[in-house]
């Protein structure tokens, strides 16, 4: 997918909670990257947006609410439930199709007007014999953690110190809902969850609007200092029932592998500069290494250690602090994007990693034990 | 525009009070039938495409998860559309923008809803605003209504021509269901029970009204390469089109309906349309109200603003009709929301590939199929034909 689709604007604003309401949100961030691009809603093709009905406040067919307020009024737009880079993947292929030019691409979730986010994941559990027993997202990690840490030896304290270092990160972004210096004493000495996750290492619940403007490689040249380009991207389902599926080898490395070979990518170790990934609970993050081949199957816990991922190191993994520090469920995903642009612009400013990033990855996933993967790469 | 695509294979439930099944079984059902069709296995397939009504409707979130296994996505690469009631025609342009992008030779696109194990109207109250709207708002009817008492007002349509119209609508589309395998309500009406049916909201009666359905449709959108290579009769796609507008009710003009007119134009210039009534040979219009169909035909040109009543009852939309609307008994007769959409487009591909069976149109070959969702605020088309 060699430059065909460029994200020519990027625009956020997060954080635990806002007092504007949903549609001032909303219509804020669209403001905000129609003026980064210096075009008016007349300039925009099409819309596609991102959310979830259940983490939507109690109103139903989301898009219908928002519909004016993201620029959408008496367009051709349509909608991805649940993971917002399936957003980014439709935009990107509706201009591919060369039906548009431009794509507004948004991601919302106003996680303080939502009840817990495992109050909506239980949602996700048939109601015959999953949701009796209480299966949760955060329930399907704690069993998913206890695997990990049994078959390869990982150690909680390797666990906890993704934590220490995404909370920390966060201290340098400005939309960071949860932030803070600890240490893995820290993280293992908080509340203990659902066993054997701890409070510090489960995300919060966020708020998040986000959007991004996608452009045809001519619109691109015309309106854009600084493309960055989707040079790939791919997806995977897994099975339903979590006793069905070997919780340790999911579809991550299937998403990933799409994306790379999209990309041209063969060495994801080598040529992967920075990452930004979705880690709700922090031992997810080690597991998504060896996902996206950054290192062998078991060794997430030995390549934290090694720093490889830390600001400093070989792949930055998460320098704006990750899911662990903002976590807007529903556009989380597309979150991730906007700070691999920044990264790749070299408009981070306090998170920007101390090199040069040509290649950045994003990655999105939802559903109990990651059952749902995305992954996206973007470039200069 | 993009590279040419085509539907290649549908399958749908036998649609109706399904408590036979299980939501999983229902969907696995219409996916199973699409395979058995078009010959092909799940191996074959490059992506999937999901897609249904708000997590309310049967109180489950997210349901791409909980089918992965009847949907045979496990493995695959996966979207999850939904824009409300016309989700279906929406999870259609998903699976078309995949293939057209380049990005797949072969995507299943599934639309399903078990409405029998929820309640469809709380549900649909949800979607109105929770502050002024939701109080006066009740599920679909009311709004309907409304919009079928602003139509009468506007033209200034008699009464009972626009009633008498409604009811041969009604008498009509019954009377087709008879002639589809697939179809929930098959019942004989006559043109007094339409007429005195116990009203719902006025002027909307009991038999104007569509059902709550259990069904699921499953599609395969295939690129040129794949047809070729697979030698099956294609429906392909000429036109897409959509467009949504304000969000509540009172802010737009729902007569003259600028989100269904221009959804229409959309993919009339994709197809090079110029006069529909003319040129198209069949539509699935989305009716799940004997008037708003009657309001879709004005919107998408198949005549001028407020004459529809008496085109209806001179016959120019039924089977032997000028252009023949709804065969397969329409939304009217069959209405699994979340697969409504989708449903009208497969009918749409079986018209135009020559494979509806009782209910085919002589030498269709070129098909309009429409879905319609929100607050009365969202139209979708999809437009198929038998050349490219």
């Amino acid at each position: 997918m060699a430059k065909q689709v460029a994200i020519v604007a990027v625009a956020q604003n997060a954080g635990a909670e806002s007092k504007d309401n949903f549609y001032d949100q909303a219509y804020a961030v669209t403001k905000e990257v129609l003026d980064k691009a210096g075009m008016t809603r007349d300039d925009i093709g099409t819309v596609i947006s991102a959310s979830s009905d259940v983490f939507h406040g109690g109103i139903s067919c989301a898009n219908s609410y928002y519909w004016e307020t993201t620029g959408a009024f008496l367009k051709n737009a349509s909608r991805q439930d649940g993971e917002s880079l399936f957003a980014l993947f439709y935009g990107a292929m509706r201009i591919m199709t060369g039906h548009y030019d431009t794509a507004l691409v948004i991601g919302l979730c106003k996680g303080s007007e939502n009840p817990s986010n495992d109050t909506c994941t239980l949602m996700y559990a048939d109601p015959f014999y999953q949701r009796g027993v209480g299966l949760t997202e955060t329930m399907a990690a704690a069993l998913q953690m206890r695997l990990y840490m049994e078959r390869y030896g990982v150690t909680e304290e390797q666990c906890a110190k993704v934590a220490v270092k995404n909370l920390g990160n966060g201290l340098r972004n400005p939309y960071a809902h949860k932030k803070g210096r600890y240490t893995v004493d820290d993280i293992l000495g908080s509340e203990r969850l659902i066993d054997p996750l701890t409070a510090l290492q489960v995300a919060p619940k966020s708020e998040g609007m986000v959007a991004l403007i996608l452009a045809s490689a001519k619109k691109a040249k015309e309106v854009a200092d600084k493309p960055v380009w989707i040079k790939g991207f791919g997806s995977s389902l897994d099975n339903y029932y979590v006793g069905d599926r070997d919780l340790l080898n999911g579809q991550l490395k299937n998403a990933a592998d799409r994306a790379y070979k999209m990309a041209g990518i063969t060495d994801p170790e080598k040529k992967i500069d920075v990452a930004e990934i979705t880690e709700p609970y922090a031992f997810q993050e080690l597991m998504w290494y060896e996902g996206l081949g950054f290192c062998k199957e078991g060794e997430g816990g030995r390549l934290m250690d090694s720093g490889f991922t830390g600001m400093n190191g070989r792949i930055p993994v998460n320098p704006s602090g990750g899911v662990l520090a903002n976590n807007p469920y529903v556009s989380r995903g597309l979150q991730r994007v906007v700070e691999a642009v920044l990264q790749i612009r070299g408009e981070a400013g306090e998170k920007q990693v101390p090199k040069t990033v040509k290649t950045a990855l994003a990655h999105g996933t939802h559903g109990y034990a990651g059952q749902c993967h995305a992954v996206a790469i973007l470039g200069r | 525009m993009g590279r040419p695509v085509a539907i290649i294979g549908v399958g749908q439930t036998k649609h109706g009070r399904r408590m036979d099944v299980s939501y999983p079984e229902l969907v696995r059902e219409a996916v199973v039938a699409v395979f058995n069709e078009t010959g092909l296995t799940p191996n074959d397939i490059d992506g999937v495409v999901s897609g249904t009504m708000p997590s309310m409707m049967e109180g489950i979130a997210l349901t791409h998860f909980y089918f992965a296994d009847a949907m045979q996505a496990a493995g695959k690469p996966i979207m999850k559309t939904e824009t409300c009631g016309s989700t279906g025609v929406s999870i259609a342009h998903t699976a078309y923008y995949w293939v057209a992008s380049g990005m797949a030779d072969l995507v299943l696109a599934v639309g399903h809803e078990k409405m029998n194990e929820g309640n469809s109207q709380a549900t649909m109250t949800t979607v109105a605003e929770p502050f002024y709207q939701r109080y006066f708002i009740s599920g679909a009817p009311g709004v309907f209504s409304m919009q079928s008492q602003m139509w009468m007002d506007r033209y200034n349509i008699p009464e009972e021509k626009i009633r008498d119209a409604a009811a041969f609508i009604s008498v009509t589309h019954h009377d087709d269901a008879f002639d589809n395998p697939y179809a929930h309500i098959k019942m004989k009406v006559t043109m007094d029970e339409v007429k005195n049916a116990r009203i719902i909201t006025y002027p909307v009666r009991l038999l104007d009204v569509c059902p709550n359905s259990d069904g699921a449709c499953a599609v395969i959108f295939a690129s040129k390469d794949m047809v070729k290579k697979l030698g099956r009769k294609p429906a392909w796609v000429k036109g897409v089109g959509y467009r949504g507008e304000e969000y509540f009710f009172g802010d737009s003009d729902k007569v003259v309906w600028e989100s269904a007119i221009q959804a229409a134009k959309q993919a009339y210039d994709q197809a090079g349309i110029k006069n529909p009534r003319k040129e198209l040979d069949v539509a699935e219009v989305y009716n799940p109200f004997t008037f708003q169909e009657m309001l879709f035909y004005e919107c998408f040109g198949f005549c001028e603003p407020g004459e529809s009543p008496d085109m209806v009852l001179k016959g120019t939309f039924t089977r032997k009709g000028e252009l023949p609307c709804d065969p397969s008994g329409g939304t009217l007769c069959t209405n699994p929301i979340g697969a409504t959409g989708l449903i009208r487009v497969a009918e749409a591909a079986l018209q135009v590939t020559g494979k509806a069976g009782d209910h085919q149109i002589p030498k269709a070959k070129l098909a309009l199929s429409h879905a319609m969702g929100g607050v009365d605020q969202f139209n979708g088309i999809m437009i198929l034909g038998s050349k490219l």
